[in-house]
């Protein structure tokens, strides 16, 4: 995973890289510095550094992944944050929180009914109140009206 | 007498009865994200940025401002009662802090350190007053290359502070510096990185960006150390009456202390990229080297809880200067704040005392208000604090998400920036993991637009020569001060390590 975050990062540098240089002036017209003096600076010295660590990340190879264990409970709470992402687009922010926490707090806080439903309700009312009441701020609105 | 009357203009708009509130709110939320293990200010202050879209500017500056002290407080209860620092600036503070709690002196380390947080950063406030419109002034006759200057010294130390994974310090500086490239180029009307897109055609905006890396990303990585499952351990009980209140010899023997922890936290905070955990460490150490009760300290000694904690309350206020003054954030929490101001329309800089008088010393009239508040919550509020901590992560974190997600929506009604949220959420916890910097991200996000900027103005007055930056007596100064910090803080960093480990060995 490490080696491949390095990779992904490289590839990154690359494609901003390419971008300053083919799609960016260096210099403008009237002879100033163009859009693409910053852009090709910081694209070629990352990419000079990317390859610095990943050569001492290759190097190393000492550097352990996590145990599976810890990566299974990311991976659950990154996977419900995204579904949520999704969700907030679909059925509105109330809604969307309600169905999120419930889920959640059902998987992360098992066996704890009555709490879990008790905060997967008054949460989102508590932050309606604060963002759309209150504050007059935005909540995000649903595309698919839900019976809630 | 300049001062003072405009120190009395600043409290006359501080002490507005809505304004005491917010101060309030801000003091109260400060402490709870403090006492929150993994989460520092940059993380409350990015998560709570958008709840203030709705206020007046000076009660939501005031209030964003009393979250970042405030948290320097909350802190320190969970380094005395858990031996778990809230946040890394609390960290020296568990030296000795929990070996007095262990000792049965719980109480008198709580109130302790709430008075010399408070001290701390009284003193800090204090000398804010006194300096910040010196510097004011003098960064009167910076021009472009004075302010290029300066922010490259801001990413420089922060870098150097990074220490062994320096590289993995520059590629996330180097990251943010690209995503500040993202928009459309101010001097040619170019778009770079939009890729047809009308929602990138203003940049990648900052909030986004810092609530995934500070709020999703800590809690993704919360969850990867198994935060959620080990629960908050044993909090160590303290007696609430009899022996609650320090001894007159407490007080006696670390007044001193407090006086050193303050200067020196304050004086490692004016630095950019030095911060509270630097000067924290620091003034343990020095307090330490000055004692006569050296082997004490680890072991339960006042003097070690009571220099870190003015120190890193010192340190926070002494970050506002070069905020207030140059318009240069030394840390990621400031980088946070300087956002807030720029959302207000509010350019902090030179010229912004003078321009913004009411909310400039309304801001450093609310601190000291603030600091007095701090004080009484940190010592009549501890039992809440206590039943905060017993929150289990497992419940905190999926409320955090939420929070993170409407906040960050609130702020544009847009969801390009909620994904955005989310995928520097996820970046993030692999920065985290990896020893890459999500500070050092942040800060360049934010220096790097006006970092490019001045560059580019000063090789246009310059007509492309680089020497400008030797033939000007401001900037030879910036550039002879940040070289000596270069050489300097890997020292100082290498200090505060050795008295870390001084601690760990005398505490084990």
């Amino acid at each position: 995973m490490r080696i491949a975050f390095f990779v992904m990062l490289l590839a990154g540098g690359i494609f901003y890289s390419y971008i300053a240089f083919v799609d960016l002036d260096f210099m403008t017209r009237t002879g100033r510095l163009g859009p693409g003096f910053f852009p090709r600076l910081i694209g070629a010295t990352a990419i000079v550094m990317t390859l610095w660590a990943l050569v001492d990340e290759l190097r190393a190879r000492n550097a352990t992944d996590g145990a599976l264990r810890q990566w299974a409970d990311v991976a659950v709470l990154v996977a419900l944050s995204l579904g949520y992402a999704v969700l907030l687009r679909l059925f509105g922010g109330f809604a969307a929180t309600i169905v999120f926490l419930a889920v959640t707090l059902s998987v992360l806080n098992r066996g704890q009914y009555l709490k879990n439903g008790l905060i997967a309700v008054l949460v989102p009312v508590l932050l309606y109140l604060l963002l759309d009441r209150l504050l007059n701020a935005n909540m995000p609105p649903a595309l698919i009206t839900l019976p809630l | 007498m300049d001062i003072f009357s405009d120190l009395v203009m600043g409290l006359t708009v501080a002490v507005s009865p809505i304004n005491i509130v917010y101060l309030l709110i801000g003091a109260m939320v400060g402490m709870i994200v403090g006492v929150i293990p993994g989460f520092g200010p940059s993380a409350g202050l990015a998560i709570l940025l958008p709840v203030t879209f709705g206020m007046d500017p000076i009660g939501a500056i005031m209030m964003l401002a009393a979250i970042y002290y405030g948290a320097m407080y909350g802190g320190t209860i969970t380094s005395i009662l858990l031996n778990t620092p809230g946040e890394s600036a609390t960290v020296a503070s568990t030296f000795d802090g929990f070996p007095l709690a262990k000792n049965g002196r719980a109480g008198p380390a709580l109130v302790m350190q709430a008075a010399a947080s408070f001290v701390g950063g009284t003193v800090g406030v204090i000398l804010i007053t006194v300096l910040a419109p010196l510097f004011a002034q003098v960064s009167r006759s910076f021009g472009p290359p004075e302010y290029f200057l300066l922010a490259l010294m801001g990413m420089l130390t922060l870098i150097v502070m990074i220490g062994a994974h320096w590289k993995l310090g520059v590629i996330s500086a180097l990251i943010g510096f690209a995503l500040g490239t993202v928009g459309v180029d101010l001097e040619t009307g170019q778009g770079r990185y939009t890729f047809g897109s009308a929602e990138l055609i203003g940049g990648i905006y900052f909030i986004p960006i810092a609530i995934g890396l500070f709020g999703l990303g800590e809690l993704f990585y919360a969850f990867y150390s198994g935060l959620h499952r080990t629960g908050t351990g044993t909090i160590v009980q303290y007696d609430k009456e009899e022996r609650f209140w320090p001894t007159a010899q407490d007080w006696i023997s670390t007044r001193m202390t407090m006086v050193r922890g303050s200067i020196l936290g304050f004086v490692v905070g004016v630095i950019p990229g030095a911060g509270a955990t630097i000067a924290s460490l620091m003034a343990y150490s020095t307090e330490r080297s000055l004692s006569k009760n050296r082997d004490n300290f680890g072991k339960g000694e006042m003097a070690g809880l009571v220099a870190p904690e003015t120190a890193n309350n010192a340190a926070s206020s002494g970050a506002m200067i070069p905020l207030l003054t140059l318009g240069i954030p030394g840390s990621a929490s400031t980088a946070v704040l300087l956002a807030a101001f720029l959302l207000w329309g509010l350019r902090p800089g030179p010229l912004f005392m003078e321009q913004n008088p009411e909310l400039a010393w309304g801001l450093i009239a609310s601190m000291y208000l603030g600091n007095m508040a701090l004080l009484a919550i940190s010592i009549f509020a501890i039992p809440l604090f206590v039943q905060i901590i017993k929150v289990p992560y497992r419940v905190l974190g999926p409320c955090i998400v939420v929070i993170c997600a409407l906040g960050t929506f609130s702020v544009h009604a847009s969801f390009v920036e909620t994904y955005l949220m989310f995928a520097a959420g996820i970046v993030g916890f692999f920065m985290r993991l990896y020893g890459f910097s999500p500070a050092a991200l942040v800060l360049a996000l934010v220096l790097g637009p006006l970092a490019e900027e001045a560059l580019r103005q000063t090789l246009t007055i310059s007509r492309g020569s680089f020497m400008i930056f030797v033939e000007r007596t401001p900037s030879l100064w910036i550039i002879g001060i940040t070289i000596a910090l270069l050489l300097l803080l890997p020292m100082l960093g290498r200090v505060g390590n050795t008295s870390a480990g001084v601690a760990e060995k005398a505490g084990s």
